[in-house]
């Protein structure tokens, strides 16, 4: 069905006007079959969607670039073919469906590509009636876009990308966005798609833990521009990349290694590691904050009723929850800058350890540098030219000694080029400068929205140790965040939100073990008790 | 309230999105037509409260149907503008014999002759003409208004002809975009306040590089998104079609143009440009249908032609009878 044939992707150099020397992807060729589930991974920036986008001409006609080689589709050679000639034959689909959308409704919506090609109208009715029914979406279908779910809004844009019949699918991170519940349905519904309708659908995605053990090959793009295609269970001799299940194969020494979940867990139960508990080098300290029944309020909707909660000195708290629950209202309730109806959120003075102060009465810059925050866009925040410029801006706002900011970015992660433009960054060193420059300010308390949307297990990492660190300086941390993995590495314990409340506040064992709703890979591999993280297994 | 009104039958049959986007778009332009050929305050007044009615009786609740407190506003800035203008320069030299008030004068030499003198005498007549062209402008704008805030304007593409597909995307992607641009914005700004920091330029120079990149983003993503559908795909078509079809389309536009200037103008000949204006209808139309001649799209579910639509079409075209005959002058 695809078939490339030494797929070269460069961009221009801006002096010297000739391809860099460093392609973006180098002399690719790869064949893929009807009816193929593949994923497609690789570390944060390693050119995964450049890859999906060279194969249905996106690449180079909107990005750029100079793409050489030959692409083959359908048994036709179709290189150098424009998008919107590509349309019958490749369905393309990215991360946020929202912003992708041209109708107002659903059916309007999936109607469209047919449309553009000039496809007969009775003949878009039925295929419109095909899709909806296969993505089981068709009690939506008279529904206006802006009403739907996160996970509802995906499922038509996959429709809209299959209504004219294409024989090829490529997602580009399509459940990013998603909570697990809806994320999981997804890739069930990408599955069904290859293996019961015999179409192509390649799948980029940062978070694979549950997506390696459904596909039927993974293709690695080595981020030096090289692309492999191999088996799920012979991919990851990269652990910049690894889930957590493929880590424990390889810690277990498991030949060869298990991709499901239930293969896994028949492994584990035929011979068991012994794991030590999650020990916490100290107990939380003080209470560094407190909110009493903070409540946000728009209209007439309650994204938070009435929380009460409190954050110690040396501790990481983790808040999850379905999307819509109200995490992001509260983390900026609680900062002070976003709405609030109802409640107090009160701050330990630094000075004077035994005095509160209420947040509300502090000014801007008083009460950042008491509860800073980083939200979900971090590099919303960065606006120079260069890192250093950045770093200076840092210091002199918050009167610190030259250079603070740039020791605080180096103790986290290390030293950045200082003449980098930040949007050259990596979204995980965008993250690590933001970090550090709202460090900069003294804040005690640290509240951080989804930081590792986009992030690979490396980075992922490197973000943990970064938050331990923090932890270590006496700091309270509050994370709002999807990913169980990522929270099964860093947090105390975890609060979970529904519909605007605090349903359940557990410490981490508990709140991500096995038989939870949220529980970890491990913790479901294991079943186990008390285990979660790989860094707990003791091996002999 | 609202509610019970609901319920009656004949809010419904006129409810917006019953009417066809076309109907809407005719009723404004007949009633902006009349507004720019009377020179009565009442027929304007009276066109301004009809829009304002018809937008009240008939609006939903759509993000596009607020935006008629946006041409309100304008509408009154133009007023105002007219009268202050007038004020300014008020050709005192005319002697006026209905002089409302005085005001000091001032002459200004600018090396060209004549002296230019401002302020001085007010006249009421002076001030009425002022304030009858700035209420006209103003009946055009909310003429327009009122097709703005009752037609959906991502319908409208499923009416526009296949030649005019593309700028009606632009447009409608435009209109989409507007919001976007507004909630990136807010996003932006508050998270610029926990970095805190300067005022002033700086501070702009902080939220408008990441909404300007935000925007830019989404634009392309839009854009990828509709593309790869099929968007963007041209029939076969000779140069010389295509280049005939351009030429047309261009002097249709031309005539237009040299027509409203003509209308509009007080000097001008009204049946010169009225020829005008039906030639370059003539032209435009034309224009459409060579373009469409080789058809690339299909549409699914056009929009539905209720009886409705009748009435609409029968006030416009009273409106628009009255305008031409000069009923209304």
């Amino acid at each position: 069905m695809i078939k490339t044939k030494d797929l070269t992707l460069a961009y221009l150099d801006a002096e010297s006007k000739l391809a860099t020397e460093n392609p973006v992807l180098s002399r690719v060729n790869v064949q893929l079959d009807a009816g193929e589930f593949v994923l497609v991974c690789g570390p944060t920036g390693s050119g995964k969607s450049s890859l999906l986008k060279a194969l249905n001409g996106l690449v180079p006609h909107f990005t750029g670039g100079i793409l050489t080689g030959e692409l083959w589709l359908d048994g036709k050679d179709m290189t150098g073919s424009q998008p919107h000639d590509l349309a019958e034959l490749v369905g393309y689909v990215n991360q946020q469906p929202e912003g992708s959308f041209v109708a107002d409704t659903v059916i309007d919506e999936i109607a469209y590509g047919p449309e553009q090609l000039g496809i007969d109208p009775a003949l878009i009715a039925s295929r419109i009636d095909e899709v909806a029914e296969r993505l089981g979406i068709t009690n939506l279908l008279e529904l206006p876009l802006a009403s739907l779910s996160g996970g509802q809004q995906q499922r038509v844009a996959i429709a809209a990308a299959l209504a004219s019949g294409q024989k090829i699918l490529l997602l580009d991170e399509p459940t990013s966005a998603l909570d697990i519940v809806s994320a999981r349905e997804v890739v069930a519904l990408l599955r069904d798609l290859a293996h019961q309708h015999g179409m192509t659908v390649l799948l980029a995605e940062h978070r694979i833990g549950r997506v390696v053990g459904e596909v039927d090959s993974v293709l690695v793009v080595h981020g030096d521009g090289s692309v492999t295609k191999s088996a799920p269970s012979a991919a990851f001799n990269d652990d910049r990349f690894a889930p957590p299940i493929i880590e424990l194969g390889l810690a277990m020494g498991w030949n060869p290694l298990p991709v499901a979940m239930k293969d896994a867990a028949a492994l584990w139960a035929a011979s068991p590691a012994d794991f030590a508990p999650i020990v916490r080098d100290s107990k939380p300290g003080d209470v560094l904050l407190r909110a009493t029944d903070l409540a946000v309020r728009y209209g007439a909707t309650n994204a938070v009723l009435p929380t009460s909660l409190e954050i110690h000195s040396g501790e990481i708290v983790a808040l999850m929850g379905e999307n819509g629950s109200g995490k992001t209202s509260l983390l900026w309730a609680l900062q002070g800058l976003g709405d609030v109806s109802g409640g107090v959120v009160e701050i330990k003075n630094h000075q004077s350890p035994s005095t509160w102060s209420d947040t509300k009465k502090l000014n801007n810059l008083a009460r950042l540098a008491a509860i800073n925050m980083v939200p979900q866009r971090a590099a919303d925040l960065l606006f120079l030219n260069t890192v250093s410029e950045e770093l200076a801006e840092s210091d002199r706002f918050a009167s610190v000694q030259e250079g603070t900011t740039g020791a605080l970015l180096s103790a986290i992660a290390g030293r950045l080029n200082p003449s980098a433009h930040p949007r050259d960054l990596s979204a995980g060193q965008q993250l690590a400068l933001v970090l550090a420059v709202q460090l900069a300010k003294g804040a005690q308390v640290l509240l951080l929205d989804e930081p590792t949307r986009g992030l690979d297990y490396s980075s992922k990492r490197k973000l943990a140790k970064q938050l331990q660190i923090l932890r270590e300086q006496g700091r309270g941390v509050l994370v709002a965040s999807h990913d169980i993995e990522f929270v099964a590495m860093v947090a105390d314990r975890v609060l979970v939100m529904q519909a605007g409340q605090i349903a359940e506040s557990a410490p981490l064992e508990i709140a991500l073990g096995c038989g939870a709703q949220l529980a970890s890979q491990l913790a479901e591999i294991s079943n186990a008790p008390q285990l979660i993280t790989i860094s707990q297994l003791v091996m002999r | 309230m609202g509610e019970k009104m609901h319920r009656l039958g004949f809010r419904r049959v006129f409810s917006a999105s019953k009417i066809h986007t076309g109907s809407w778009w005719l009723l404004a332009l007949c009633l902006a037509i009349a507004s720019g050929l009377t020179r009565n305050a009442f027929v304007l007044l009276a066109v301004i409260a009809f829009a304002l009615a018809v937008i009240k009786f008939c609006r939903e609740n759509a993000p596009w149907s607020r935006s008629i407190s946006f041409y309100l506003r304008l509408g009154a800035f133009v007023i105002a503008v007219r009268l202050v203008f007038r004020l300014v320069f008020n050709f005192a030299g005319s002697a006026p014999n209905d002089v409302l008030f005085t005001l000091p004068s001032v002459s200004l030499s600018l090396g060209l002759g004549n002296q230019v003198v401002l302020f001085g005498d007010v006249s009421a007549s002076s001030m009425l003409a002022a304030l009858i062209d700035g209420l006209r402008l103003s009946a055009i704008i909310i003429a327009i208004g009122l097709a703005n805030s009752l037609a959906n304007p991502r319908k409208l593409l499923k009416s526009t002809p296949s030649a005019l597909y593309e700028i009606a995307t632009a447009l409608s992607v435009a209109i989409n975009l507007a919001p976007q641009l507004i909630a990136s914005l807010q996003r932006v700004r508050r998270a610029r306040g926990l970095r805190g920091g300067s005022s002033g330029l700086g501070s702009l120079r902080g939220i408008v590089i990441p909404v300007l990149e935000d925007t830019i983003e989404q634009s392309l993503q839009l854009a990828a998104s509709m593309d790869a559908r099929g968007f963007g795909r041209k029939g076969e078509r000779g140069r010389g079609e295509i280049l005939s079809a351009r030429l047309a389309g261009f002097s249709a536009v031309a005539l237009s143009g040299i027509g409203v200037y003509l209308l509009l103008a007080v000097t001008g000949s009204s049946a010169l440009a009225l020829g005008l204006l039906v030639g370059a209808l003539g032209l435009g139309a034309f224009t459409v249908k060579l373009s469409s001649l080789r058809k690339t799209r299909s549409k699914f579910r056009r929009e539905l032609w209720l009886p409705a639509n009748w009435v609409i079409v029968a006030i416009s075209a009273a409106v628009l009878g009255c305008a031409l005959t000069g009923r209304f002058a």
